[in-house]
């Protein structure tokens, strides 16, 4: 992508994000949408995991989770003002991921993602079964105090005011991931994708590279779990669920992970999906792991690979893989 | 004589009961084409593993330009001149063609690496493909490819590990004319492994021939392809 | 009070022995993590309430998993044939699908509430062992996993459609070569591999209770064994298994804050360290 069509798809974005914030007057929809830019996000960071790295992740939601409950018990605690605190989790997420991708990004397919699943499902269980501050099962509420970055908690909590500050935070990320997907550390990063003999032989190491990935990956979805916490004032167990890294995991495959808003795609599917169905949602998880296979099988690029292609006119077989498109970055 | 860039003394690789290669030793002058040849299993490609620092060698030392370098490993032999192309076509199946180059030369730590890529490409013709993603590739502008891969940097040394392996006549000819070419033009000295016979007496200056991880007979062409004991082992006696 | 833990860990263990082989033989000949293993062990012991509530739990206990052989010949006939010659992660993804699928179903058919089965007649009384009073059941459980794991092992090892399982386990194309028809092979061995997970599920149901959430709790365990005992190894997956139960039996007990972790801390250990598992790739 260009520099050029990046600015202009994040002026553009950022000028969308305010017509519906002004236009739009129902709370109930500024709130779905809310819900599923929050889940955008997060799908972007498991999606980040898989097109940069070529690995998937069945435990994101440890971090989703974890960045709740830091806050929750630094506000708690009150060690530090709120904003000090936001700044402390999401370092402390990329640290602490960054740490355990230098140990388990050597592990090869799908040994990695049954590791991602245990780790992830050992946080669930140690928070349902904790006791005192993270209140066990029930989970804990986060006491954001009374004014936050300067906006006090009723402005900041009215329906268009969540929608714009997690709209932005999407359009933020997206800018930022596609600015340094272009730069020597997005080629090193593919390179070591591709071909990781091949990247260590022309000089790259290659553990370090895909340690960072996995540490970015889980910074973005750790932000998408602040927001959340933001916009719940709540965490609980159920957002260290794997259920709910297979939701993202989801999201990602049915949008398409090559290109970088195809997660968000994906977000926006789900939830409509689960808005349409309307009686036949809570059949939810049917439809989306049907989805899901359909995908997988007729399109591994996802709907955003499907769309890609039909923009480009190009008529390659889809069970092929990477559809047969000059690269242009 | 003229320069030794490359020297292999008494290399041996045993795997366990296996005497993959068994006392091998290889110069290669600058400037020179030096031809292996052997049966498969002869132990050509784990000679080539040896020197560039793939496998641990059980015996041996090996000298790129005068240094000996039989302790480091195969990134740093490479940053030091020493690269080679891969039997198995290995390059970067998702990017971009010259985003790989580009991305090889700068990792070599060449200070414009930009214009070391485009003057790799041109010289392998693969500058109207600059912008293809390698996996869309055809098999034979693959295999350039991967030999552009090792070609950044400006090495003294090539080792080539079947360059011909699946490309046509035509291709295999123009490959070989162009490694020609490339000795003295890019002051480059390579040493290759291949089947085909007739590139392989063609091009080179010496030539080597290997039987059950040893040296059977080396030297001229000519003298290489009358030496009986390899007509025998080898060639056929019709050769 | 030492030896009734040791005891439910045995039983434990056996449950996981005969749920785990299932995942075992489909890796071994598939190359494949079944992610799906444990829905369905679910929809199996679902099944087995549904068709004990009609019959009795003695023929549910051969139904039950007999319907399940047909699904698995069915997923191994249309799902992993048709996507052998795919990336490995593609498959899981769609076992995780079928997960899903098969979540709603149970689900939308037998509601969300626990179900309890009761064991059956003949063995609903306590037995006399070594000075305790145990659950009869619970001591046909165990002798079900020894037999399960005997079985499997003489079958493995002396039976000529286990030598064929064996070799299509290590070199499928040098089997299917030889001419043994390694597509039927891998259908039955599915559909066995899945027979396994009902019988499992059924087994279970007395003394565990049906839940929708019986899949996650012990899809966990299950990859900690497969994984522990060595991807597609049955002997590595029977000792794992066995080890996992008692130290879940023993650890809920002594350590509750500590057992959750400690099969995960296992796993992640061994997983770091050997990729491949401790017993290797083989049966």
């Amino acid at each position: 992508m260009s520099i050029q069509s990046i600015s202009l798809g994040t002026v553009g974005a950022l000028a969308l994000g305010a017509a519906v914030a002004a236009f739009v007057n129902s709370g109930t929809v500024l709130s779905l949408l809310t819900q599923a830019i929050i889940y955008a996000v997060f799908a972007i960071g498991v999606g980040l995991l898989l097109r940069q790295n070529g690995m998937v992740s069945f435990g994101h939601a440890l971090f989703f989770g974890s960045s709740g409950y830091a806050m929750g018990i630094l506000l708690q605690l009150r060690l530090m003002p709120a904003e000090a605190a936001i700044a402390v989790t999401l370092a402390g997420m990329a640290v602490m991921a960054f740490v355990i991708g230098l140990v388990i990004v050597r592990v090869p397919g799908v040994a990695f993602g049954m590791l991602t699943l245990a780790i992830g499902q050992m946080f669930y269980l140690t928070a349902s079964r904790s006791r005192g501050l993270m209140g066990g099962a029930d989970g804990m509420n986060i006491d954001w105090p009374a004014t936050l970055f300067g906006v006090s908690q009723s402005q900041l909590h009215k329906p268009a005011t969540l929608f714009l500050v997690c709209w932005i935070t999407l359009v933020v990320v997206m800018l930022l991931l596609a600015l340094l997907l272009r730069s020597r550390f997005g080629s090193v990063t593919e390179a070591v994708r591709d071909n990781e003999e091949r990247a260590r032989f022309i000089g790259i190491r290659t553990l370090v590279p895909r340690a960072a990935v996995y540490a970015l990956s889980a910074a973005v979805t750790g932000l998408a779990g602040l927001l959340s916490a933001l916009n719940t004032g709540f965490v609980s167990p159920e957002n260290l669920h794997w259920s709910l890294s297979g939701v993202a995991l989801m999201m990602v495959v049915v949008g398409g992970y090559k290109a970088l808003w195809g997660p968000a795609l994906g977000a926006v599917v789900y939830f409509l999906a689960k808005d349409i169905l309307g009686d036949y949602a809570t059949h939810w998880m049917a439809i989306f792991g049907i989805a899901l296979i359909t995908v997988i099988v007729f399109s591994p690029t996802g709907t955003a690979g499907a769309l890609a292609r039909l923009v480009k006119g190009k008529k390659a077989a889809p069970a092929a893989g990477a559809p047969r498109v000059a690269a242009r970055h | 004589m003229s320069e030794l860039v490359l020297q292999a003394q008494d290399v041996a690789i045993h795997y366990g009961g296996v005497k993959a290669v068994d006392g091998v030793s290889l110069t290669l002058e600058r400037g020179q084409i030096h031809g292996l040849i052997g049966p498969n299993g002869a132990g050509k490609s784990t000679v080539i593993d040896a020197i560039t620092g793939r496998t641990r060698l059980t015996r041996g030392r090996v000298h790129l330009g005068g240094q000996d370098v039989t302790a480091l490993g195969p990134t740093e032999r490479r940053m030091r001149g020493l690269s080679r192309s891969f039997q198995r076509t290995s390059i970067f199946g998702q990017m971009a063609v010259r985003k790989q180059v580009e991305l090889a030369s700068h990792k070599m730590g060449v200070a414009d690496s930009e214009a070391d890529a485009d003057a790799v490409l041109k010289e392998l013709r693969l500058t109207p493909l600059a912008d293809v993603t390698a996996e869309s590739l055809g098999y034979g502008e693959q295999r350039r490819l991967d030999l552009a891969l090792a070609l950044v940097g400006r090495p003294s040394v090539l080792l080539l590990d079947e360059p011909m392996a699946g490309l046509s006549v035509k291709e295999s000819l123009d490959l070989a004319e162009h490694l020609k070419a490339l000795t003295s033009r890019w002051d480059v000295s390579v040493l290759l492994v291949e089947h085909d016979m007739d590139v392989v007496f063609g091009i080179s200056d010496v030539v080597t021939v290997f039987e059950l991880g040893r040296v059977i007979a080396s030297g001229a062409p000519a003298a290489v392809r009358a030496n009986p004991r390899v007509r025998e082992a080898y060639l056929g006696s019709a050769a | 009070m030492l030896g009734i833990n040791l005891f439910n860990g045995l039983v434990y263990g056996a449950l996981l022995i005969v749920m785990c082989s299932g995942l075992a033989l489909i890796y071994g000949l598939r190359r494949v993590v079944n992610f799906a293993h444990g829905s369905l062990y679910m929809l199996g012991a679902y099944l087995g309430y549904s068709i004990a509530l009609q019959t009795n739990f003695w023929v549910a206990l051969v139904a039950a998993p007999a319907v399940m052989l047909a699904l698995g010949v069915l997923l191994d006939r249309y799902g992993f044939r048709l996507l052998q010659d795919r990336d490995p992660l593609t498959v899981v993804l769609v076992t995780f699908g079928l997960l899903l699928v098969i979540e709603d179903f149970v689900q939308t058919v037998w509601g969300k509430s626990n179900l309890s089965v009761p064991a059956p007649a003949a063995l609903n009384m306590s037995v006399d062992l070594l000075g305790a009073p145990v659950p009869a059941y619970r001591l046909a459980v165990i002798a079900v996993g020894a037999l399960v794991a005997l079985g499997l092992s003489l079958w493995l090892r002396h039976s000529k459609v286990g030598l064929f399982v064996r070799a299509a386990s290590t070199d499928p194309t040098t089997t299917a070569m030889q001419g043994v028809n390694t597509d039927a092979l891998s259908a039955g061995v599915v559909g066995l591999g899945t027979a396994l997970a009902a019988l499992a599920g059924v087994v279970a149901a007395p003394f565990l209770s049906l839940s929708p959430s019986m899949s996650s709790d012990v899809i966990i365990d299950s990859f900690v064994v497969v994984v522990v005992g060595g991807l597609g190894s049955l002997a590595g997956a029977f000792i794992a298994a066995m080890v996992l139960g008692m130290v879940q039996a023993l650890g809920a007990v002594y350590l509750p804050d500590l057992s959750a972790v400690l099969p995960f801390v296992i796993m992640v250990a061994i997983l770091i360290w050997k990729p491949a598992g401790f017993a290797g790739s083989r049966t």
